[in-house]
């Protein structure tokens, strides 16, 4: 178990989440490299079947991170996600997905840090809760 | 699904990645993917060598899709999209993999970082299966302005872009412009004749054949963004047609008398009215509320004498659209309310008034043709003013409005010009004397008769009846008597900036006002490019503050919408195919640039691409799957998910 390394998808809004993880970068400030992300334009285009896919796919863990409230660029998108995901997590437990597996929360364009911070907690936290065995699923190889 | 069209290229960036990672690796494995037609490699792809290269290559190679792995697509998106389209390939076509930003830099450890890397190309690769031609798309910016309330703010913002030939639509949500400007009578510092100034300038206004004024309307709706607005207006019936010109003679046959909002109080006019003589626009108005032909159906009297058959009973709301590049949001202030402060006196013990009041009734288009008189109609022999009547207190305004000093020190000039003998009182606490004129002002007041008493906590001022005299009492005042109290209330948003401003999508500030965006390099710019703020819609201001505001807007307005200016259009916007289209609309709630409308024929959802700006909330709601996000699918980010996960 503690060979695991887990598959975390996140979704980032191309204004602020995904630049508040350039700016990571650009600073240097590392964090576990299975935290791996996917460009949308704002947090409210994250269908939940998207999230459900990236489980699907083998996703041990979702992060779905956007512009923090009132700082939308598309003005309201990052609310619409916010209703969303509490609809999404009672979903997910319903199929068997432990909720703590998905995470929604905001990161600034300036916010590297905070990114490294929410990136590495997610981490952490799927680590702990060990791989996704989806019921109906063989558990996928650990290398 | 695979088109084993796809060129990789990798970018060394100097040592920035390929010191991180071995990249040599990756290029073996990724020419390895069946997809993949060539693997390039270059030290530094965004260089003019670089891009150079990048060209060449893709010119000879002719590939249907390119997948650049290198820094932030934030930051080079556009380098390789343009040569790209350059050689033919469209920009939807060109997907960037971060293996800088998002991988090199933040994993230490090089295997690590190989593997991540492996994962975001492949991921990008797996992504241009599904790619989809993008088409630019560019429109020409609308020239025209629309300025929102016509007080001075506003008139000047129309006449400065009316005068570099724009067309101006002002829409004002009284009957006629002037704003408060037209109410008062002298402005201070200079002493000047308020209305004066300003009714050439409504003349003015009149004669310039490019402004439009929409009065007795107010804006129900804004679409669009910069360049390319859409502003609904709805025009409330004031039952006169337009050719009405304001002569007056149904005035003297209208039965019924109304107590004037103009005036503020005292004064009435009949139900057939204008805001004052030679208003523009010129046509009067009828107060439904109280017209007896609206109340009983008894009256027509007005019908019977005008020489223009202008009345319209019948007449309904209507609803215009105007198209504009630019709104200027001039929507003024309200009065500052002492009402729930019944210690002041104003409302329990006559001739108590507030600021406003006393501008009307010193006004000579006021009520008593502007003598100042009391109640009875004696004339005061003293006035005391209460500086900061219900501001700088949690229970009233708690801002200073700045230019309450000012007004309250006029009252001083404005009494002894009629009545030469009276003794003025100003009670005060701090006075805010912004400039050298404003001092002096201050300064020519103590010397020709204004008594200034200063009392350090205004909120201890109590105001009552003594006899036929008001008392005012105060922490460290002798008890006053005096004839007038004028209570110098200060200055707050109209009640209708919050309905405004989540029209417009704008934010105020925290006391209501409308924010501005950057208050040092764009003084009257707000939260949204393309949305002007000027005059007290802003902050509390004096005139010449209006006034330079409104100029201001209108000239940064009129410079950026030059006439043939391209605006490009949102690429990445969003479709509904009808075929698939339930009709459930819940696109159409979600949007938040209400792009969306309703076709009621096809009984579908359309989406404005004109308006709509491409976030995806839509394609994330729509049951049925019909509305798509363009670049940025469910199937091609399911695509990269896919990608991602299975390395």
């Amino acid at each position: 178990m503690s060979d695991f390394r887990p598959n975390v998808v996140a979704f980032v809004c191309n204004w602020c989440s995904y630049a508040g993880a350039d700016h990571a970068g650009g600073q240097r400030l590392s964090y576990a490299p299975d935290v791996k992300l996917v460009r949308v334009m704002c947090s409210g285009r994250v269908d939940p079947q998207l999230v459900l896919q990236a489980f699907r796919e083998g996703a041990d863990g979702v992060m779905v991170l956007g512009c923090h409230p009132g700082d939308c660029h598309y003005r309201t998108g990052n609310v619409k996600a916010m209703r969303r995901f509490r609809i999404l997590q009672r979903t997910l437990a319903q199929f068997g997905i432990d909720p703590a597996r998905l995470r929604l929360d905001w990161v600034a364009a300036g916010e590297g840090e905070r990114f490294q911070k929410l990136a590495g907690e997610m981490a952490g936290v799927v680590k702990a809760l060990g791989p996704l065995v989806l019921a109906g699923k063989v558990e996928r190889d650990v290398a | 699904m695979g088109t084993n069209k796809t060129a990789v290229f990798l970018c060394n960036c100097g040592p920035n990645i390929a010191e991180c990672m071995d990249l040599d690796a990756i290029g073996a494995w990724a020419a390895g993917i069946e997809d993949v037609a060539a693997v390039f490699r270059h030290n530094l792809l965004c260089s003019p060598d670089g891009k150079a290269y990048f060209r060449q290559s893709l010119a000879q190679r002719q590939p249907e899709n390119v997948v650049v792995a290198a820094c932030s697509p934030k930051m080079h998106e556009r380098t390789f999209q343009e040569p790209a389209e350059a050689t033919g390939i469209n920009m939807g076509r060109v997907q960037m993999a971060n293996i800088r930003e998002h991988c090199g830099w933040v994993t230490p450890d090089r295997a690590e970082a190989t593997a991540k890397a492996k994962a975001l190309v492949h991921a990008a690769i797996c992504r241009c299966r599904r790619s989809e031609a993008l088409t630019r798309r560019s429109t020409k910016v609308n020239t025209d302005v629309v300025v929102i309330g016509g007080g001075i703010a506003g008139i000047e913002a129309a006449m400065t872009a009316a005068k570099a030939g724009r067309r101006v639509t002002i829409v004002e949500k009284e009957i006629a412009l002037g704003g408060r400007v037209i109410k008062t009578e002298e402005l201070a510092p200079p002493m000047q004749c308020a209305p004066c100034p300003l009714a050439a300038r409504l003349s003015a206004l009149k004669e310039t054949p490019n402004i439009t004024v929409i009065a007795n309307a107010e804006v129900t709706d804004v679409l669009g963004f910069f360049g390319n607005f859409t502003v609904r207006i709805r025009r409330r019936a004031r039952a006169v047609k337009d050719n009405c010109i304001g002569c007056e003679i149904c005035f003297e046959v209208c039965p019924v008398e109304v107590k004037t909002r103009f005036h503020l109080g005292p004064g009435t006019h009949k139900a057939i009215y204008t805001l004052f003589p030679g208003s523009v626009p010129a046509a009067a108005a009828i107060d439904k509320g109280a017209c007896r032909h609206f109340t009983d159906g008894t009256c027509d009297a007005c019908v019977k004498v005008c020489p223009l058959a202008s009345i319209d009973f019948d007449e309904q709301d209507e609803q215009t659209e105007v198209q504009a590049g630019a709104i200027i949001v001039a929507t003024g202030s309200a009065d500052g309310d002492v009402s729930h402060l019944p210690e002041l006196g104003w409302g329990v013990v006559d001739n108590v008034y507030t600021l406003p009041e006393f501008e009307r009734i010193a006004s000579s288009s006021g009520p008593y043709h502007g003598e100042i008189q009391l109640r009875d109609g004696r004339r005061p022999a003293s006035v005391a003013v209460v500086h900061c009547a219900g501001s700088r207190r949690d229970d009233g305004i708690r801002y200073c409005s700045r230019v309450c000093c000012m007004a309250a020190l006029k009252v001083g000039d404005l009494v002894r010009k009629k009545v030469p003998e009276a003794k003025v009182y100003n009670i005060h606490d701090t006075l805010v004397l912004g400039t050298p004129r404003e001092a002096l002002m201050h300064a020519r007041q103590r010397c020709s008769g204004t008594s200034f008493l200063r009392c350090p906590d205004l909120t201890s001022i109590r105001v009552s009846r003594n006899g036929d005299r008001i008392r005012v009492v105060g922490e460290g005042l002798r008890p006053l008597d005096v004839d007038m109290v004028v209570l110098a209330t200060g200055i707050k948003p109209p009640p209708a900036a919050g309905e405004l401003a989540e029209r417009l999508y704008v934010d105020l500030d925290q006391d209501g006002f409308f924010a501005p965006g950057d208050c040092l390099l764009h003084a009257t710019s707000t939260s949204l490019d393309g949305i002007y703020v000027a005059g007290c819609a802003a902050a509390p201001s004096d005139v010449a503050t209006a006034v330079t505001q409104g100029q201001a807007a209108a000239g940064d307005a009129v410079i950026r919408l030059a006439p043939g200016r391209e605006i490009e259009l949102e690429v990445m916007t969003c479709v509904i195919d009808e075929h698939r289209c339930a009709g459930c609309r819940l696109c159409i709630s979600v949007c938040p640039y209400k792009a969306i409308s309703f076709d009621r024929q096809k009984k579908v959802s359309v989406i404005n691409e004109a308006v709509c700006r491409g976030c995806g909330t839509c394609a994330a709601t729509c049951a049925s799957g019909a509305a798509k996000a363009k670049h940025f699918t469910d199937g091609q980010i399911m695509a990269e998910i896919g990608g991602l996960m299975h390395v």
